[in-house]
């Protein structure tokens, strides 16, 4: 679990400050969570899990976790282009199918169950041998398994996540500035509305 | 046509468009109003020619599009399908091109430093890759005229390069830039700080000056930073340009004669889309060193059934990135580096072939500052950590300053774009597909620049550092050369195949040092105009440069 390092960070608290466009696109994000339309059933169930694990959120209550497999979700349904593909891999949409069924060919050869079932630290298992690129399964001899899981999984979920202002306080991010700009620019200084860093005793973070 | 596009806060485009009928040619059709495109249409429009500027994107209303948010401005972004691969595929989408009116200069971070006069000889003096068909001394005054115009902010006395000075004062760096400076202090490491960048430190007429806020890849709200939707694209409607929007092109047909005749687009209005065709007795692409190669390989004629203009083979060859990893420190202090423009400062001392390295031509290190996504895409793929990994990695954001090394990787013919042999677009015009593939010398030069970029963040402070390979800048894939054999266009930017088809943006380029392209890009661009009005006056434009009742403008 991680620590709370910037306790009375609340950059919502600042959007009355902020210009209407970039609050209307924040506020969006954070009240108008889509519905899912494209996982159902088990490949849904996979995909939270494996998002609850690439993004742990135990320490929240549930209601203030930030919600991340339905954007993956739209993403794939709604089929945006998003500029680019690797040769040697499908669109985002078909590779996102094609992962969440390699999480459990590998589920099952490493720990004989699918990947949603197991406990955490299997879990946690599987997306290593994920991470370091050799993974076993039929779906990893179509699908190149460290392209997957850095461009994919982990790079969207994790932009999924950064993009909510709860993430933000966790991380000190002052947030949109326009208006009214920056204007302690020196010393890693805070403005007066930012919060401050509080460390845990003893430890720091470099 | 009224515009009504907000530029800055107080400063509304409503200036009156001055429209085009598609069935009388006009003297200019300009594909593209980025860096090239921009400055073009200005230009040509000053000097009293009719012109039309298609642009497949939307105008950027400051404060209705802009927003301060990274997730959330998809639309600045070219984010039709593009195919990569090779040994060290290209990233494209949102760390790529532009689309829209500005281009790529709407969201770029507005470093805009010279070239070297070393960069247009590194045949002559290093034996690699090609001369370039002029000297820097050619390009010496459009540079003068673009610092001004964008304008710039820098040094009154820049160490690197031919001497020059920057119009306006340099910018304040904030902590994380002043990381870089410090470093580099304490190596013995010249560094300069506040520019040379794209962001007056002052108002500029209607555009407020910066406030700060660390949005540059974003587009700017504020109106601060120099892009060509506030620096030339008002000044070209004016003129009586018309930028036509929401204009794909997708076809440039050829006459009987040999000449281009115009330009075929989509033009999409909400859900209606319709075919045109715009005429034209000139035709200058400028869509970037991705989307034109593609439109030229994908307008095939009798005359031309590899591609328009393609006689050398050329067009889509030579494809270059700057090599761009991005190393990355933490520091016992906070940094924020969140604030400031992410452009602040920069060294250059490692830009020139050095003897004693493993590999020819340099490298600079400039400033960037990751916004909360950037950082956290840098660091998985770093590697490729999860779960309380990569949250703790996270929670030292504040704690983060980074440094960019901005690389010369060398032309290779084997780096390509090429026209996927299935794939469409949502228009139904195949894309292209990127190959790209390092060589030695780029590979060394990399390691040595990531190596420097380590020690400058060591010396300043941090504890540990980090990096991972990044690539920027795409350029070269409709090279200007001598002959027609070894180009696609000439020193003018022309079309060595068709007497009224120029090329004009960031894929002319020969070679590309170690400077971010955007205001060489205009620079070439204000320098073809000069010549393209010479040469209207000349009757020039009606044969080919190599014909031999060509007439020199
Ligand atoms: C994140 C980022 C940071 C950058 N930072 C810097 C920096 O600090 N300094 C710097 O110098 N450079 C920087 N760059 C690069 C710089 O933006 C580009 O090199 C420059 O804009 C290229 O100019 P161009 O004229 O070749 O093309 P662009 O500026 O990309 O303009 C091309 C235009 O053509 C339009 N277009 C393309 N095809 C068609 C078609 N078929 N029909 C109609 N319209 C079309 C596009 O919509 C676009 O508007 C950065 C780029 C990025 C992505
Ligand atoms: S930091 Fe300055 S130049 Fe950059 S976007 Fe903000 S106001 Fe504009």
């Amino acid at each position: 679990m991680i620590g709370n390092r910037y306790p009375a960070a609340d950059v919502l608290a600042q959007r009355g400050r902020w210009d209407a466009a970039t609050r209307a696109v924040v506020l969006d994000r954070v009240h108008n969570v889509p519905e899912f339309r494209y996982f159902n059933g088990h490949d849904r169930v996979t995909l939270e899990a494996l998002c609850a694990r690439i993004i742990p959120q135990d320490h929240r209550p549930i209601e203030d976790r930030v919600p991340i497999a339905p954007w993956i979700d739209e993403r794939c349904a709604g089929a945006a282009s998003v500029g680019f593909r690797f040769e040697d891999m499908p669109d985002d949409a078909t590779a996102w199918v094609l992962g969440l069924t390699g999480l459990d060919d590998a589920a099952q050869s490493i720990a004989g169950a699918p990947f949603c079932s197991l406990p955490s630290i299997k879990q946690d298992r599987i997306l290593n041998a994920i991470r370091t690129g050799d993974p076993p399964g039929d779906t990893w001899q179509r699908l190149p398994a460290r392209r997957w899981w850095i461009n994919l999984a982990l790079k969207q979920i994790s932009g999924i996540y950064y993009a909510h202002p709860t993430a933000w306080n966790e991380i000190g991010f002052g947030g949109p500035a326009y208006p009214r700009g920056y204007a302690a620019l020196n010393f890693g200084a805070r403005e007066p509305w930012e919060a401050d860093e509080v460390l845990d005793p003893g430890s720091s973070p470099a | 046509m009224k515009l009504d596009v907000r530029l800055s806060p107080n400063w509304l485009l409503d200036l009156e468009m001055r429209e085009y009928r598609t069935t009388d040619p006009v003297d200019f059709c300009i594909i593209g109003t980025g860096a090239g495109g921009g400055v073009l249409a200005q230009r040509l429009a000053r000097f009293g020619f009719s012109v039309v500027a298609l642009e497949a994107g939307d105008w950027h209303d400051s404060e209705r599009d802009m927003v301060s948010d990274e997730a959330g401005s998809g639309r600045l972004y070219w984010n039709d399908l593009r195919v990569t691969g090779g040994t060290d595929p290209l990233e494209f989408g949102a760390n790529n091109s532009g689309r829209g009116v500005g281009g790529g200069t709407v969201h770029y971070a507005a470093f805009c430093p010279r070239l070297h006069p070393s960069d247009f000889r590194v045949r002559t003096l290093d034996g690699v890759a090609v001369d370039w068909p002029m000297s820097y001394e050619d390009v010496e005054p459009y540079y003068e005229a673009m610092e001004r115009e964008y304008p710039v902010s820098g040094p009154a006395h820049f160490p690197w390069g031919a001497p020059h000075g920057y119009p306006y004062a340099p910018l304040e760096a904030g902590t994380a830039g002043q990381m870089l400076i410090k470093g580099c202090q304490a190596l013995g490491i010249p560094v300069v700080a506040g520019g040379p960048v794209a962001i007056p430190s002052g108002r500029v007429g209607k555009r407020p000056h910066c406030i700060q806020r660390g949005f540059c890849l974003l587009g700017c709200k504020v109106g601060a930073k120099s892009s060509m939707l506030v620096s030339h694209i008002p000044d070209a409607i004016a003129q009586g340009a018309e930028i036509r929007t929401g204009c794909m092109a997708f076809e440039i047909p050829l006459d009987p004669t040999g000449q281009v005749s115009g330009v075929r687009y989509y033009r999409t209005d909400g859900d209606q889309r319709i075919e045109a065709e715009q005429r034209a007795r000139v035709v200058i692409v400028a869509g970037y060193a991705i989307e034109t190669p593609r439109l030229l390989l994908n307008s095939t004629s009798s005359a031309f059934p590899d591609g328009l203009a393609n006689s050398s083979g050329l067009v889509g060859r030579n494809l270059m990135a700057q090599a761009g990893p991005v190393v990355w420190g933490r520091f016992p202090d906070l940094i924020r580096q969140y604030k400031s423009p992410p452009a602040c400062a920069l060294t250059e001392a490692f830009y020139e072939t050095d003897p004693s390295n493993d590999f020819v031509r340099g490298y600079a290190l400039q400033t960037v500052s990751p916004l909360p996504i950037a950082m956290a895409h840098l660091i998985t793929e770093e590697a490729g950590g999860f779960g309380d990994e990569l949250l703790r990695a996270m929670q030292d954001y504040n704690h983060i300053a980074a440094i960019g090394v901005l690389g010369e990787i060398l032309p290779d013919e084997r780096n390509t774009v090429t026209i996927h042999p299935t794939e469409r677009d949502e228009l139904g015009i195949p894309v292209p597909s990127m190959h790209f593939s390092l060589s030695e010398n780029d590979r060394r030069m990399m390691v040595a620049g990531t190596g420097r970029a380590r020690a400058v963040l060591t010396a300043a402070g941090a504890t540990d550092t980090h990096a991972v390979t990044r690539y920027a800048h795409l350029v070269g894939t409709a090279r200007m050369g001598f002959t027609p054999t070894d180009s696609v266009v000439d020193r003018w930017c022309r079309s060595w195949d068709v007497p009224n088809l120029l090329v004009c943006d960031g894929s002319v380029l020969p070679t590309q040092g170690s400077a971010n392209p955007a205001l060489t890009i205009s620079a070439l661009a204000a320098r073809t105009a000069d010549w393209l009005r010479r040469a209207a006056a000349a009757g020039a434009l009606a044969r080919r440069p190599s014909d031999p009742h060509a007439v020199e403008a």
